[in-house]
């Protein structure tokens, strides 16, 4: 038998209305591997990664999650994953402090556990300067922070992270960088949305082509681009067009 | 200028014109018209004494005017389709987008509506004859230009304090006290409102007539006596008065656009960690977790508080205000603590809609559904309960009818435990968005209310807290009938295990739909309105 991928999505097909969000999505995430899911905005990423982990009901099709059906057998599914949904709201009115424990407690993790994490997460992420602050009051990229310190706090086996640097500033990027490459190194599977094509060319290992609700490419982010940049590759496989070269001939030229 | 803003204002007025937002304007100025129509009509009743008329007319422009002037603080905020930010960049002079912006502001339903109510000074002239009718058209017109700019002043001098989170859960606890309450109004609908007519309140006439908001109707009095001298005066007065707000909210709105907006103090602090005593009560379980996140939410979240705090308002006004004016006396006041449970119970009955699209967090924590339904009950419980055994200990009592005890403390335990369970039927079944409190904290925002509909439903789910009396009446009533007291008292263990059967029973049903339809409920309350 071959290995089961960490996660798998068959034929997922989610319509709102009159749009196809998720139209056949098919994708297989190989175990120990950086996935990048890039596609431009509205194309279907944040939905199917919704899907995948249980958060929206798809109209057709199936979610494996190291083989275990996230649909049919959802606990034993969402213990293996950690989440960071993108735009969501978190219990606002908690302390990063009293949100981890409160999670972890949520999870059933023993109390002496929860803190030692809780304490070790938010020193490694820099949010114990913010101790007093409550949630509603963080920064855009703080609020990435905690929400990746509540998807690594059961320390699961897969993490799903939707636009997870968007917002975040440099320092704290290059720290969330260093944690992901570092638990990918100890075997655990990522999967990341963004639409930073150099950022998924420098972290990700495999990489998936989304738009209008299809994957239009996957595989090896190698294979995937070629021989250019994954950018160009990008442009060429979504059809798009890079634009700007012309018209407003008077910009800029009205000095003389 | 004032064309380009004027022309901007209706196009975002009309895109953002969509469904139940249309709704919501006819409602609203269909509403107001209602008021505007009465002002009028208040200046064409003949009173016996002519100073009657001024004083009433006088009095209902000074509520127009604090209506005006208290608006931004009831709506978080006020009107801010344009702001002056917006034009930040513009080599525009500041009178000039001062005047532009102040004509846009006279776009809207609002500003129509209570240009209806002051032509009440019109048709009050018309009485008196063709000089005053022209006169209070021009004052009607004054006095328009003059609460819209005391409006705007208003908006820019709290402008930055009330766009700050803390500045408008600040405004919405105010204004849901002092609505709520009740008691103002009645009071004002049932004892000032004669007591203007009867003129039993000069102080109160003398301020309204003092008040710009009562030079409009002085002046028609005025011309009407012929005293052109008099009314040349107010005008004066109010022209001068105009300009000075003009040149003051000038001033202010160059102060806004270019000064950093006041955010410091709108972040609220957490207590020092290292008190815990409320904590360290509960149990270190998920359900404890959950039920401590729920604490403490309701504790700093000014939309729950002030869900919980209207409660208590609303059993108390109804127990109290017919008991306070006179007939049958303090008959309802020993159960105020059951009114307490039944509206604690209706009011936070949207716990998801509180949260939003927080619930992610619940889905993705296996089996979290259990713990996160009972922690709910048990916060829920932890606060309502005390409030309501305190009250139904102290009034019956207090109020010299002990014979209400069995009665208040069987239904005590029965009526809160139902309502734990009735509390998350609702919140899981007829779920509805409310604002995103990251953006918007107050409640008054537009949408996010729930439809009529849907209140007739949640209110007859509420009703399924009668089942849950139906024992423990039983009991009491089988006790009165066979003069046993043994049965009498048998309504306190009745009431206690009818409620946590049916806490029990209904936070099982809400805990199977959770799971079973938990991504349907995310969609619905995280719905952006």
């Amino acid at each position: 038998m071959a290995v089961e991928p960490a996660m798998g999505l068959y034929r997922l097909t989610k319509r709102f209305g009159t749009t196809l969000a998720a139209d056949n999505v098919n994708l297989e995430v190989p175990p120990g591997s950086f996935f990048g899911l890039v596609g431009p905005n509205g194309a279907g990423k944040t939905t199917s990664l919704s899907m995948a982990v249980g958060l929206l009901r798809p109209d057709a099709g199936g979610a494996r999650i190291f083989g275990v059906d996230v649909w049919q057998r959802p606990e034993q599914a969402k213990a293996l994953i950690g989440v960071l949904p993108d735009g969501l709201s978190i219990p606002e009115r908690l302390t990063g402090r009293e949100l981890l424990t409160y999670m972890g407690l949520l999870r059933g993790l023993d109390k002496n556990t929860v803190a030692e994490r809780a304490h070790e997460l938010l020193g490694v992420l820099e949010l114990l300067e913010a101790e007093r602050t409550l949630v509603i009051d963080y920064s855009a990229g703080m609020r990435k922070k905690i929400g990746l310190a509540m998807a690594l706090l059961h320390g699961p086996r897969l993490l799903v992270l939707d636009e997870p640097f968007e917002a975040v500033d440099p320092v704290s990027a290059s720290t969330i960088r260093t944690i992901l490459n570092r638990f990918v190194g100890s075997g655990g599977a990522v999967v990341l949305s963004s639409h930073v094509m150099a950022l998924v060319e420098q972290l990700c290992n495999h990489v998936a082509v989304i738009t209008h609700g299809r994957v239009v490419a996957a595989g090896a982010v190698d294979d995937v681009r070629g021989g250019g940049s994954l950018e160009d590759a990008f442009v060429h496989i979504v059809g798009g067009r890079t634009g700007g070269a012309e018209g407003l001939s008077w910009l800029a030229s009205s000095s003389d | 200028m004032v064309g380009v803003l004027v022309r901007l204002k209706l196009r975002v007025l009309r895109n953002s014109l969509r469904g139940r937002q249309i709704v919501g304007m006819i409602v609203g100025g269909i509403l107001g018209l209602f008021l505007a129509v009465f002002t009028v009509f208040a200046g064409l009743v003949p009173f016996d004494e002519a100073r009657t008329s001024v004083d009433v007319l006088a009095s209902l422009y000074a509520v127009w005017a604090i209506g005006w002037i208290l608006a931004p603080v009831a709506t978080g905020g006020g009107d801010d389709t344009l702001r002056p930010e917006h034009f930040a960049l513009l080599p525009i002079g500041r009178r000039k987008l001062a005047v532009g912006l102040l004509a846009a502001s006279f776009v809207g339903v609002t500003a129509l509506v209570s240009l209806v109510a002051f032509l009440g000074l019109v048709t009050y002239g018309l009485r008196l004859g063709t000089g005053p009718a022209l006169v209070g058209l021009v004052f009607a017109l004054l006095q328009l230009v003059f609460v819209v700019l005391a409006y705007r002043l208003m908006m820019a001098a709290l402008g930055a304090l009330l766009t700050s989170r803390k500045g408008k859960e600040l405004g919405v606890l105010l204004v849901a006290l002092t609505g709520l309450s009740g008691v103002a109004i009645n009071y004002v609908a049932s004892s000032l409102g004669p007591a203007i007519v009867d003129g039993r309140v000069p102080a109160l006439a003398t301020t309204v007539r003092i008040l710009p908001s009562g030079w409009g109707t002085l002046a028609v009095r005025a011309a009407g006596d012929g005293d052109w001298g008099i009314v040349a005066g107010l005008l004066a007065g109010l022209a001068a008065l105009i300009a000075v707000m003009l040149l003051g909210w000038g001033a202010l709105l160059a102060k806004r656009v270019t000064s950093p907006s006041f955010r410091g103090a709108s972040r609220s602090k957490a207590a020092e960690p290292g008190k815990r005593a409320r904590r360290s009560l509960l149990p270190e379980t998920p359900i404890g977790a959950v039920a401590g996140k729920e604490l403490r939410t309701w504790w700093r979240d000014a939309r729950r508080r002030v869900a919980l705090l209207s409660t208590v308002m609303i059993g108390v006004v109804i127990a109290v205000v017919p008991s306070l004016s006179g007939g049958s006396r303090a008959v309802m006041l020993p159960y105020v603590a059951l009114y307490v449970v039944f509206f604690a119970s209706m009011q936070s009955g949207n716990l998801y809609g509180f949260d939003g699209s927080a619930l992610w967090h619940t889905l993705v924590v296996p089996g979290a559904e259990r713990a996160d339904i009972r922690g709910r009950q048990l916060a829920w419980a932890l606060i309502v309960a005390p409030v309501a055994l305190l009250l139904a200990l102290v009034l019956p009592g207090v109020t010299g009818t002990p014979s209400a005890y069995p009665w208040v403390l069987g239904l005590v335990p029965a009526l809160v435990g139902g309502g734990a369970g009735v509390l998350m039927l609702q919140s899981v079944y007829i779920a509805y968005p409310l604002p995103d409190p990251r953006r918007n904290s107050s409640p008054w925002s537009s949408g996010g209310r729930p439809g009529c509909a849907r209140v007739l439903l949640m209110l007859s789910v509420s009703l399924l807290l009668v089942v849950a009396a139906i024992p423990v009446v039983a009991v009491l009533v089988a006790g009165s009938v066979l003069h046993s007291p043994v049965l009498r008292w048998a309504g306190i263990p009745v009431g206690v295990l009818t409620g946590t059967a049916l806490a029990w029973w209904w936070g099982w049903h809400a805990q199977q739909r959770l799971a079973a339809r938990g991504p349907e409920l995310l969609s619905t309350v995280s719905k952006e309105r």
